[in-house]
């Protein structure tokens, strides 16, 4: 028993290593490369000895690190949202943006925008850091609604439970445009823009704003990963081995629309690394929680690196949105575990 | 004991009244249905960013004076908007009734099954890759795209355990449509007409082109007669594929033509007013509720409700956010979610409906 604790922890090491390593490479490759090409030593110059050339500080610090760190939070907090959805639903095709988490919070974001136009500066300190609780209130608005219709005599019917996901996504798309369109022109293409889920207008307040809420958050959640294990065997042995499932499932619940909506509110709707994420993970380390939250955490740091890296280079000068490299990669793997799903 | 006979003997004489409520409704609505659409139109051509009391209206179309600035808006604006909403609406709402019956699925519906998006995704790569061309090779390749769209979905709806269901199709059908927008996205922005697309994706009934309307009768009227023809053997379709074959209907033939009436008529309203989701989910299943089952009666009603329903969504988007036009989507989804919501609520997601 001893040795096969052991040996999973290896593994889970290993894999952390390696994922770790795939997202360097990803780093490395978005730091050096785009518009004006820096070779890796002055990067390295650069970051541990900055105020040397003017053009490298500015391009480093105020335009690529940024990003780059906006990307690997951003993908950290919807892995880690992913494995906690799929797991609390019990439902592999769970997916905050599938559920509507994205688009509840995509929507009172607008709202926020259309309210504080004028008065406080979008891209202010206050302007930024308020969005995330704002996107809070439209991720809980969007769960309270979801769980309302999918629930049937006490319980959350899987199938259902997608199918009013789709419904409400549907339905606050449509409240976001019709709201987007009274905006002033100005702010309505930069809404149009992050709605699209792109990092491309990243700088550092965004990551302050979403810095707080990675460092509680999943803290928590790990803590929590026994419930998440003993809930994958169904709600009456959960009950029967001593805990208190809906109380749990609130809790996680609420702490993952935490994390969702703090990336929202930083960068739009990326779909599909909450649900692809967890996936690779769960082949990657087997079924315990403890291994399987850290690392999707980890597989989607390094998704939202990469595809960010190719959004940017592909079409280059155009940028493609994060959100749409990803779907685009993420559909085939989507259909790919249909296929495989034997019911 | 009395009670219950009591009760049961209300319960009947309740459906007695529903089924007699099923046989005359669907004649009245047929019947009313032109007075209404005319009505409607009427009432779309004189409101709007400007008045125009319905006299000017009738002067304009029937003795038309090109000098006079009402009636040339009339005429290249307000009516071509408001002939289309009503034969988008009909399209859409006859497609969602077929695509119901056929799959026996009461989610089926173009929007929802990638077939609209299979069809802004191939006019995305025509506007790229062949620009130049007119009208009706836009049609063709909007029916082309919605084909390849159905294709996909139910392609790989089938290749999966359990694919046909409501759920798996739904979820199949959303995920292939974001793909699909995703590709046209990429390939639109790395040849630089996104403006141009999201021009395509929008539904756009307020610059809907006369001229397109025009090209599109004849294949509407060819998808609408296929809908017509093939309404009797879809009821008995809509029976299960082992009756329907116990009862002789060639299920394969009937099978391919309603989806090739689905994809024609589909693949005229994308090209006319881009996307519009929803008429194709709920219509038919009021239809359903005022004719019954037999689809002799429902597809007809689908198509007169749809057609008005969809009209008056188009009156109503001026209204929303006066005097600036608010996209029609936005409008039909403010009725589409809560049916589909319900919907979800009543039937639940595992089995066929």
């Amino acid at each position: 028993m001893d040795k096969r604790v052991a040996s999973s922890i290896a593994r889970a090491w290993i894999v952390a290593a390696v994922t770790i390593a795939v997202m360097l490479i990803g780093v490395y490759l978005s730091l050096t490369s785009g518009m004006f090409d820096i070779s890796v030593l002055d990067v390295f110059r650069t970051l541990f000895n900055p105020g040397q050339v003017h053009e490298h500080d500015m391009v480093v610090f105020r335009f690529r690190l940024p990003r780059i760190v906006l990307a690997v939070l951003v993908g950290a907090a919807l892995g880690i949202a992913g494995v906690v959805i799929q797991g609390v639903t019990r439902n592999g095709l769970a997916d905050p943006g599938i559920l509507g988490i994205n688009a509840g919070a995509g929507m009172s974001v607008v709202l926020f925008m259309l309210l504080v136009q004028g008065s406080i500066k979008l891209t202010g300190w206050a302007g930024v850091m308020l969005r995330p609780m704002f996107g809070l209130i439209g991720g809980l608005l969007a769960t309270i609604l979801i769980y309302l219709f999918a629930r049937e005599r006490g319980k959350l019917d899987p199938q259902r439970l997608i199918l009013v996901g789709i419904a409400i996504a549907s339905g606050f798309g449509s409240i976001t445009l019709y709201l987007s369109l009274k905006m002033n022109p100005n702010d309505f293409e930069m809404a149009t823009v992050w709605l699209a889920g792109s990092i491309y207008s990243a700088n550092w307040k965004f990551v302050v704003a979403m810095l707080p809420w990675l460092i509680m958050i999943p803290p928590i959640l790990w803590l929590k990963a026994r419930s998440l294990d003993v809930l994958q065997l169904g709600e009456e042995m959960a009950g029967g081995v001593g805990v208190a499932t809906e109380r749990e499932k609130k809790i996680l619940l609420a702490c993952t629309i935490g994390l969702v909506s703090a990336s929202v509110a930083v960068s739009g709707s990326v779909g599909f690394v909450g649900l692809i994420a967890p996936h690779m993970a769960r082949r990657l380390v087997g079924h315990s929680h403890r291994y399987i939250l850290p690392i999707s955490g980890l597989i989607g740091a390094a998704m939202v690196v990469l595809a960010d890296y190719i959004g940017k280079t592909i079409f280059a000068p155009a940028e493609l949105a994060v959100g749409v490299v990803i779907s685009i990669i993420g559909v085939p793997y989507f259909v790919y575990l249909l296929l495989r799903a034997k019911r | 004991m009395l009670r219950s006979a009591e009760k049961k003997r209300k319960t009947l004489k309740i459906r007695r009244v529903i089924m007699r409520f099923q046989r005359t409704v669907p004649a009245v609505i047929l019947w009313v249905a032109p007075i209404a659409a005319v009505l409607t139109v009427l009432l779309s051509v004189s409101i709007g960013a400007k008045s125009i009391p319905a006299g000017t209206v009738w002067e304009a179309v029937f003795s038309f004076n090109p000098e006079n600035v009402d009636h040339q808006i009339i005429v290249a604006s307000r009516l071509p908007r408001a002939v289309g909403a009503l034969l988008i609406g009909a399209f859409l709402a006859v497609s969602g009734a077929l695509m119901q019956g056929m799959t026996r699925n009461y989610l089926a519906s173009p929007s929802i099954m990638g077939v609209s998006d299979g069809s802004v995704f191939l006019v995305t790569m025509f506007m790229v890759f062949a620009p130049s061309n007119g009208s009706i090779s836009l049609i063709a390749v909007s029916m082309i795209g919605s084909a390849l769209g159905a294709g996909l979905v139910f392609g790989l709806a089938s290749l999966i355990p359990n694919g046909l269901s409501p759920v798996r199709l739904a979820i199949l059908g959303t995920i292939i449509g974001t793909f699909l927008s995703g590709v046209s996205a990429a390939v639109s922005s790395y040849f630089q007409i996104s403006q141009g697309l999201a021009f395509w994706y929008n539904a756009r009934l307020h610059t809907i082109n006369p001229e397109l309307i025009k090209l599109s009768i004849p294949f509407a009227v060819v998808g609408l007669a296929l809908a017509i023809i093939l309404s009797k053997s879809i009821t008995v379709l809509s029976l299960g594929d082992e009756v329907s074959a116990g009862l002789g209907a060639k299920t394969g033939l009937v099978k391919a033509l309603a989806i090739l009436a689905v994809v024609i008529l589909t693949g005229v309203s994308v090209a006319l007013a881009g996307k519009i989701a929803f008429i194709g989910l709920i219509i038919p299943h009021i239809a359903r509720f005022l004719s019954g089952v037999d689809y002799r009666w429902s597809i007809p009603v689908s198509g007169a409700l749809g057609a008005l329903f969809l009209a008056l969504c188009d009156i109503l988007s001026r209204f929303l956010n006066y005097p600036f036009e608010t996209p029609i989507g936005v409008v039909t989804a403010l009725f589409g979610v809560p049916f589909f919501l319900y919907l979800i609520k009543k039937k639940g997601g595992g089995k066929h409906g």
